[in-house]
């Protein structure tokens, strides 16, 4: 029997002038399987000047993000993060394909299961009988072989559970952190 | 005495005549009045033929520029000003007239006799030499301070109760793309776990959720799925089948596990 899929679901927030970072593990039913967030960092005046623009995709994506990675016994199948942040340029990790989910507007595809290239990074695919079909973006790292398996993958956790869903849980727990510390 | 009154009268009369015998008396014409005006001239009216173009004018600033000029290009000249002093003294000299000598005005005077010791007045000061002081301590060259402008997340920690502290969405599967027989099973244990009828059920969903841990469960119709809650005991159970129905009659939730063949 095959290892059951694995979601992990990043989400990083700026409150105030710290950022604070969570990463949520799922099963294909959106069970929390593990559940790891980074204490608040607070860049200090010399940092953002000398770090400056890049200082927050850097924050999430080299400290926040293999933090988090590094707690992690076994990488998951998927990364998915949020649309902004996968626009932000993010480069991703060759061990586990980066991907961003969001509902679209488009007319429902043929059947579910169907899949349909909107382009090299950005799909389209039928989770529900009649719903709006599901898209899906990669990341520049993933190429069009892994796009495919990640595909296979998000079809059959998306039959179980709404993909989506598990982001805003994330960003729930983090805004519960940060209320929780001073 | 009337006579010698008469006479006297008579005299002045020839002397007064006498007196104005020489007189000649010139007529003139009186000069008409003629009154003089000082007027004004005539105003008149002085053709133009119209609005005048500005003429410009072309000035040379001569004065200006060759003052600048000249300046700018008169070389310095060193002239070497000599004069002899025979020619200073010539200009210059004074000439002091001593009085002679007058006898009688001489007089003596009393020449003081030279100090024996000459007298050293506003003796000055030898100047105070600074003290000179050796600066014993050298510059501490300054030190490099090296500041890592590394980003540390410091250590993640675990936040599953947290997590777990949120309700959980899980949708319902397709009953429709279930094996007919599968289901045709799978009703059979709703039946008997419920001991409903089944013609008095109306299936909701099926949903897989852990067989233990679960806490709270709640059904969300708009979406079609329910919200459970669950405890940490629920993350090491196995997911089971779970069927939620609805009674027709009252309306009341019921739900059983049944078991996969």
């Amino acid at each position: 029997m095959a290892d059951p899929i694995k979601l992990a679901y990043f989400m990083a927030v700026k409150e105030g002038a710290s950022y604070l970072g969570g990463l949520l593990v799922t099963d294909t039913s959106g069970i929390p399987l593990d559940f790891r967030y980074t204490e608040p960092i607070t860049p200090t005046r010399l940092q953002s000047i000398l770090y400056g623009k890049s200082l927050e995709p850097h924050l999430k994506e080299e400290v926040i993000q293999k933090t988090l990675l590094k707690e992690l016994k076994t990488p998951p199948d998927l990364f998915i993060l949020s649309v902004a942040e996968l626009a932000g340029g993010w480069s991703g990790d060759a061990r586990y394909p980066v991907l961003a989910v969001q509902k679209s507007q488009e007319s429902p595809l043929a059947k579910v299961g169907d899949a349909f290239r909107a382009g090299p990074r950005d799909l389209l695919i039928q989770l529900a009988e009649g719903a709006a079909p599901l898209r899906v973006m990669f990341a520049a790292s993933v190429d069009a072989v892994a796009q495919e398996q990640a595909v296979v993958k998000l079809l059959e956790a998306g039959y179980h559970m709404d993909l989506t869903e598990p982001l805003e849980r994330v960003t729930a727990a983090l805004q519960s952190l940060v209320v929780k510390e001073p | 005495m009337f006579g010698r009154v008469k006479d006297a009268v008579a005299d002045a009369a020839e002397t007064l005549r006498r007196a104005f015998a020489g007189l000649t008396v010139v007529e003139m014409a009186p000069e008409p009045f003629r009154p003089r005006g000082h007027g004004s001239a005539a105003l008149g009216v002085e053709p133009r033929t119209g609005l005048e173009p500005p003429v410009a004018a072309w000035r040379e600033m001569g004065l200006l520029k060759e003052a600048v000029e000249g300046r700018a290009l008169q070389p310095i000249r060193a002239e070497l000003h000599a004069e002899t002093g025979w020619a200073r003294w010539g200009v210059e000299a004074e000439v002091v007239r001593m009085t002679p000598l007058e006898a009688g005005k001489a007089t003596q005077i009393a020449v003081p006799p030279l100090p024996r010791r000459a007298q050293v007045l506003g003796r000055v000061e030898a100047p105070l030499h600074p003290p000179v002081r050796r600066l014993s301590d050298p510059l501490v060259s300054p030190g490099a301070r090296r500041m890592d402008p590394t980003l540390d997340a410091g250590n993640a920690a675990s936040g599953l109760e947290i997590m777990l502290s949120l309700a959980v969405p899980i949708q319902s599967e397709d009953i429709q793309r279930l094996p007919k027989g599968l289901w045709m099973r799978y009703s059979l244990q709703l039946v008997r776990g419920t001991g409903e009828n089944v013609r008095n059920l109306e299936v909701i969903g099926l949903f897989r959720i852990p067989r233990k841990g679960v806490a709270d469960l709640r059904h969300d119709p708009r979406q079609g799925r329910i919200l459970v809650r669950l405890e940490p005991a629920a993350l090491r159970a196995a997911r089971a089948p779970f069927i939620l129905a609805r009674r027709k009659d009252d309306g009341v939730l019921v739900s059983c596990f049944v078991e996969d063949p």
